[in-house]
């Protein structure tokens, strides 16, 4: 019964503030236009946060993801620049993703670091390298090729509505984490090594190898979520990533408080990249400051981990 | 005389009752037993007296008057002491912070600690156990299992010094103890019971019940059967009360004979920790490894999972060299029970059924089969005879045997080769722990070699075609089981070098 209720309480939470701002703005907030803008503003994000769940399972964490975001997309843009096609762009800028995030992988599981001091250290390295490649400006104009920036502004039309390519990329995305964490043994084996690494070890599952694929995972859809977010404003600049990496975990927080165990899940990761980033979109259309803004949605998100734990230790 | 009764405990969790309306009737100087299969609601009980659990109904009186008990705080007030089944240390901290955990910290000019004296304290409380070898100022987390009981009943004395202790509760103490660690254990038993303490005791050790104890009571499935003097009871009456049939307390005989093929060859072997190691193993055989605590035990069970680097020496298995890591140990189907079911087997937080089918996972594909992996998980779990509410539920609330059953319940899944048992039985009861056995014959008979080292030295007997005795790290003896008793294997463990 607790557990229900412990469980539905950040669901609960969720459609308490869709109906509030459905009040308070009755002519723009539920409207498919508005919902669609939300979508594709939270797409980035929802990348980002669904392959942070990945390594989250194992109990681990990147915070370099906001600044691999920025960095592939100077990696990419540099690549335009020299007059390359895009998909040469795209490849290079998703290989640093996956390098950025195997050098992750390689600190925490092969030299044992831990996942937060690794990870923080590889924050700033990325963000500096972003910032020595492109000198610390950025770059924008005839450089960005308009078949990329093309992307991020078409959509598939159904109906009256055209629903965002950059949607689209997001829901694909969430839908392979899904099916890798939920319904692949290699999902099964990241939860066990969550569960207890030591056991997990000696029941034979290859904690290094796991952990490596893991983080490159995470570096591979941060890397996704800069290249979006690149062609979105069609430029690139050393610092547009680096919001990313305290929402997507805020949302992995978030969608915890949802799953029976405490663990993470993809699904509930989605419900919490939804929270957020409806709150932000209707705070915006309500005027809130902006920094008032950080300061509600922080404690929207302390809340619902404080009632998640708390009624967690009441159950015992 | 004082006496002490616990009336009406009753728990039931998520609807399932757990203990119904439980009387229990404890006196000062005398030894209780309490018994019952796995998940008769033994620990459970314990909790609801503990304070640690919120009973759905208990009451209390000492000496016919009421006691309050609503929570830990009420038990520590009220005197009792406890030693849970499941040790919680904190492994970071030294040994003696570890034993002083319950109470304040002795100071010095009113707030800096006085570390000397918390040694002192720590090092008095061993001593009174008799374990003076224990160095208080290490981590608690480097402490053998057997040292760490000894710690965590060190601590269960030195919590006592508030107020007069009226009741010692101990769960499963001797699981994790050798045979001489228990019988310092029991020696302390006896000079608490002189003390006038009473004492609550949990073991599916019959023997020693038998020993220690003079009363006994029997749980059921949550329900009282029956109390009785142990003067007035025997073996086969306790079994009965808890199986409710009778049941032989013996070992399966072997009953084919050794295959002739060799599984294991070691020669000369050396790693950082094991010396000496020479021996064979047929298929078939089991091979019972036995010493003094720590003697290598564990390293050698290890060293055929590829946990451990062989420095000097050969060793084979199957004609092929040893498993280089534990996922290539599964792989060519060498199985392992550790010793450590917390730390080293279970995931608590999931369920039975991904448990069971942990190290088998890559038998499934790429894609998981979570039919197939039920359907599994309850084929091996009914084999160790299992009881949880359904494969779904999450390792951590099943009793203390029930964990052990399922880390069995995966060992003998996937057929194995090769059987490494550390502490098998560990807290299993009298019927499952026969049935373990059968188990283990039946694999020998098909052919699976077992290596197989426990503190329960009946059990090595019992088991066991030949018994290897380690010291210190180093092969002492390899023994026919012949007609061999616990007495003689025992002397041969003090005698570090090769008698013949
Ligand atoms: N937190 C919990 N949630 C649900 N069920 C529980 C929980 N704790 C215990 N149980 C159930 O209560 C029953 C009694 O468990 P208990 O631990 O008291 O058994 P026990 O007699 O100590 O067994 P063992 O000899 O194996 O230690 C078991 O069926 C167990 O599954
Ligand atoms: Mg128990």
């Amino acid at each position: 019964m607790i557990q229900k209720l412990r469980q539905s309480g950040t669901l609960l939470g969720f459609v308490l503030i869709l109906l509030f701002f459905a009040l308070k703005l009755p002519d723009t907030f539920l409207t498919a236009r508005n919902l669609i803008n939300i979508s594709q503003q939270l797409s980035m994000l929802a990348v980002v946060a669904a392959t942070m769940t990945i390594v989250m399972v194992m109990n681990d964490f990147d915070l370099s993801v906001g600044s691999m975001a920025s960095l592939s997309g100077i990696v990419a843009a540099m690549i335009f620049t020299a007059g390359y096609p895009v998909w040469v762009g795209l490849s290079a800028g998703l290989l640093v993703g996956v390098l950025g995030g195997l050098f992750n992988g390689f600190l925490v599981s092969v030299v044992g670091i831990l996942p937060f001091v690794a990870t923080l250290g590889t924050l700033t390295v990325f963000s500096g390298m972003a910032f020595l490649l492109s000198d610390g400006k950025t770059i924008f104009g005839r450089d960005i090729p308009t078949s990329f920036s093309g992307f991020a502004r078409s959509g598939i039309e159904i109906g009256d509505i055209k629903i965002p390519m950059l949607t689209i990329t997001a829901g694909l995305v969430i839908f392979i984490c899904w099916c890798i964490l939920e319904h692949t043994n290699f999902g099964r084996r990241l939860y066990a090594i969550g569960g207890n690494k030591e056991a997990s070890h000696l029941a034979g599952i290859k904690v290094v190898r796991l952990r490596l694929i893991a983080f490159s995972l995470t570096g591979l859809g941060a890397a996704g979520a800069g290249l979006m977010y690149a062609a979105r404003v069609a430029s690139a600049n050393p610092t547009q990533g680096s919001g990313l990496m305290l929402d997507a975990i805020a949302a992995v927080f978030l969608g915890m408080t949802m799953s029976r165990r405490g663990e993470p899940k993809v699904i509930y990761t989605l419900v919490g990249v939804l929270i957020l980033g409806v709150l932000d979109n209707g705070m915006t259309q309500l005027r809130v400051d902006s920094y008032v803004r950080e300061i509600l949605v922080g404690l929207i998100v302390l809340a619902a981990v404080s009632v998640s734990s708390l009624s967690k230790r009441r159950q015992s | 005389m004082q006496s002490l009764t616990f009336s009406n405990m009753s728990k039931a969790f998520g609807g399932v009752p757990a203990l119904a309306d439980v009387t229990l009737n404890l006196s000062s100087g005398r030894v209780h037993a309490l018994m019952g299969e796995n998940g008769a609601g033994k620990s459970t009980l314990i909790k609801l007296i503990a304070g640690v659990l919120k009973p759905d109904s208990i009451s209390v009186s000492k000496n016919g008057s009421p006691l309050p008990l609503n929570d830990a705080r009420d038990a520590h007030e009220a005197g009792f002491r406890f030693i849970h089944q499941e040790l919680l240390i904190v492994p970071q901290v030294s040994v003696a912070e570890n034993i002083l955990l319950s109470r304040d910290l002795p100071h010095r000019f009113g707030f800096a600690v006085n570390w000397n004296k918390v040694q002192a304290i720590a090092e008095e409380a061993l001593a009174f156990l008799g374990a003076t070898h224990i160095d208080v100022t290490l981590p608690a987390g480097d402490l053998p299992a057997g040292d760490k009981m000894m710690m965590k009943i060190a601590a269960a004395l030195v919590s006592a010094d508030q107020n007069e202790p009226v009741l010692y509760v101990l769960d499963e103490p001797t699981a994790a103890l050798t045979v001489e660690e228990s019988e310092m254990l029991f020696d302390v038993i006896e000079r608490l019971k002189a003390k006038g303490t009473a004492i609550l005791y949990v073991s599916h050790r019959i023997d020693e019940i038998l020993r220690i104890c003079d009363d006994v009571t029997v749980l059921r499935d949550g329900e009282f059967v029956t109390t009785n003097e142990i003067s007035k009871t025997s073996k086969a009456d306790i079994i009965e009360a808890m199986t409710g049939r009778d049941f032989k307390d013996a070992y399966p005989k072997r009953e084919i004979s050794i295959g002739t093929e060799t599984i294991v060859r070691l020669k000369n072997v050396d790693t950082t920790n094991l010396h000496d190691l020479s021996f064979e193993i047929r298929a078939g055989e089991i091979l019972g490894v036995s010493g003094l605590a720590e003697a290598g035990q564990t390293q050698l069970l290890k060293l055929f999972m590829g946990v451990g680097k062989i420095k000097s020496g050969t060793a084979s298995f199957i004609d092929e060299e040893l498993p280089g890591s534990p996922s290539d140990a599964w792989a060519r189907r060498v199985a392992y029970i550790p010793r450590e079911r917390r730390g080293e087997a279970l995931c608590l937080d999931m369920s039975v059924r991904a448990n069971i089918v942990l190290p088998h996972l890559s038998d499934y594909g790429f894609y998981a089969k979570p039919w197939l992996e039920n359907k599994d998980a309850h084929k091996f779990g009914a084999k160790v005879r299992l009881k949880s509410n359904d494969v779904s539920q999450p390792v951590g609330q099943l009793s203390g045997g029930n964990q052990q059953k399922i880390v069995f319940a995966r060992a003998i899944q996937g057929n194995p080769k090769l059987l490494l048992l550390d502490e098998p039985t560990r807290g299993v009861d009298i019927g499952a722990k026969y049935d373990i056995y059968l188990l283990v014959r039946e694999l020998s008979a098909r052919g699976c070699s077992v290596i197989l080292t426990s503190t329960d030295l009946p059990e090595v007997l019992g088991m066991c075609d030949r018994v290897l005795v380690m010291h210190e790290g180093r092969q002492a003896h390899l023994l026919e089981r012949g007609e061999m008793e616990s007495a003689d294997l025992l002397s041969h463990f003090y005698n570090g070098h090769q008698a013949s």
